[in-house]
């Protein structure tokens, strides 16, 4: 059986990668293979060639993928587009958990002190003045803030915060900041705030949310 | 084995050294065997307030660094028998001069010998602030009814929590103007303790007296009928496990002879 096995595709061409097979092997046969399209007049007709290399349920080292790549790069005809898995790490495994959960904090963030999350906050504590929240991702707040709340850390203006703000002392998402006037937030539960296309952090209700951020809005049902 | 409670603030100038002079009187006044430890290095004012600074041989520093014996160090207040003795601060060095686990060292070997181990905290949260708190089971924090003093507990009460002493520690409203309260132009105690987020140990009023009594070397508590010190005297019984309203904020209604002539011409 063939350990390198090319597969045309709707989208272009798969290399796989047999998972049963040593590198060593893969190497050998990817090589035979390069070689007889080489040479295949039929293959001279496509131009340039690009190839999903697909590892299976393998997970390939940073030096064992540069090997794959140094032998595809001696045939200039072919090039790498990506190199993907069915797997994933532990590690990584977590990062995305961590990354796609809401993650629910309820305590008290005093004067000075910083939580830092990553990934969607329910936060449903308080936080006190000179406390400071701060996420990857999405702040739902539910509890007292009188500090601030800082979402889309470091650079993700997509985010939002949505809760009663009134009382905080700034909101920021990625580089945006606010300070938070009284006239200019509402006493609401419903305020979102967003950065919108000119890149300004503004407020909107909780209503207006499929306009201020259609993807979130899809991802969380509504319709 | 008695017990070490620091007394911290965060904030300068909430009255720190004060209290912790007059819940100590207050509880050798109670029969306890307490022992004062003023860690408010280079600026050591405990003992002048205990009107004990004429007697200091050797300070804390002398202990730590091995120059002095633990009990040569004590001052005696001689006014309490055997109740009362205070660890004096050095005053030509820096906070520097102590770790904390000289501080705790010292604290253990202090807490066998008393029922309570005061420790003074000077002002800041660095170096000084991590000494006092390395060897206290308990913690006091000292505010008054400002906005920055009460930022100033928050932050401290926060650390505290990220590094818990045995015990949670527990909120001392300092400087409380009986008048301003009452008409709602200063933070009230319920806003205070409730912000914090702590149990109250007490609330001591504002009076001229504790200043006074202070420059005379005397504190407040041993004046029997002054609020100050009834305040002190409240938190000192607290301490000790006992159940005491917290004073009220009205003032009472003067009912003496002169009053009850002088509302007379003011009826019409």
């Amino acid at each position: 059986m063939q350990a390198a096995v090319l597969r045309g595709t709707q989208n272009g061409y798969d290399l796989v990668l047999k998972q049963s097979a040593s590198l060593d092997q893969i190497l050998v046969d990817l090589k035979a293979l390069l070689e007889n399209l080489k040479v295949d007049p039929q293959a001279l007709a496509a131009s340039k060639i690009s190839l999903d290399v697909l590892t299976e349920d393998r997970i390939l080292t940073a030096e064992e993928k540069s090997r794959i790549e140094q032998m595809v790069a001696q045939y200039p005809r072919f090039e790498i587009h990506k190199i993907a898995a069915n797997v994933m790490t532990i590690a990584d495994a977590i990062q995305l958990r961590e990354r796609e959960n809401v993650h629910l904090l309820s305590k008290v963030i005093r004067n000075g002190q910083e939580v830092v999350m990553k990934g969607d906050v329910l936060f449903l504590g308080t936080i006190h003045e000179g406390g400071k929240l701060r996420t990857t991702g999405n702040i739902f707040s539910m509890g007292d803030v009188a500090g601030i709340l800082q979402a889309g850390y470091p650079d993700d203006e997509s985010k939002l915060i949505m809760g009663n703000l009134q009382t905080a002392q700034q909101v920021r998402i990625a580089e945006q900041f606010d300070i938070i006037e009284p006239e200019t937030v509402t006493d609401s539960q419903q305020t979102v705030a967003y950065v919108n296309d000119l890149h300004v952090l503004s407020y909107g209700k909780l209503a207006q949310l499929k306009k201020i951020n259609p993807k979130l809005y899809n991802q969380i049902g509504g319709i | 084995m008695g017990k070490a409670i620091v007394i911290t603030s965060g904030k300068g100038g909430v009255g720190k050294t004060t209290t912790s002079a007059n819940i100590g009187t207050a509880l050798a006044l109670m029969g306890k065997r307490v022992c004062l430890m003023d860690l408010d290095i280079g600026l050591r004012n405990l003992d002048v307030v205990l009107g004990l600074d004429n007697r200091i041989i050797y300070d804390i520093v002398d202990v730590a660094e091995g120059r002095a014996k633990l009990p040569q160090a004590l001052v005696k207040d001689k006014r309490f028998d055997d109740k009362l003795y205070l660890l004096p601060a050095a005053q030509n060095t820096d906070k520097t001069a102590l770790m904390p686990e000289q501080v705790k060292e010292i604290v253990d070997e202090l807490k066998p010998e008393y029922d309570y181990v005061l420790i003074d905290c000077p002002a800041g949260i660095e170096q000084g602030f991590i000494n006092a708190v390395s060897g206290a089971d308990a913690a006091i924090v000292v505010t008054t009814p400002e906005i920055s003093a009460v930022r100033d507990a928050d932050r401290v009460v926060g650390l505290l929590e990220q590094h818990p002493l045995t015990e949670a520690p527990r909120l001392l409203i300092n400087r409380i103007r009986r008048n301003m309260m009452q008409d709602g132009s200063m933070m009230d105690i319920d806003e205070i303790t409730h912000h914090l987020g702590i149990e109250l140990l007490g609330i001591i009023f504002d009076d001229d007296a504790v200043i006074t009594t202070s420059n005379q070397g005397e504190p407040v508590v041993m004046q029997t009928d002054n609020p100050a010190g009834q305040g002190y005297r409240n938190v000192a019984r607290r301490l000790e496990g006992e159940t005491v309203p917290l004073m009220k904020i009205e003032e009472q209604e003067d009912t003496g002879f002169w009053h009850r002539v002088s509302s007379w011409f003011h009826r019409g």
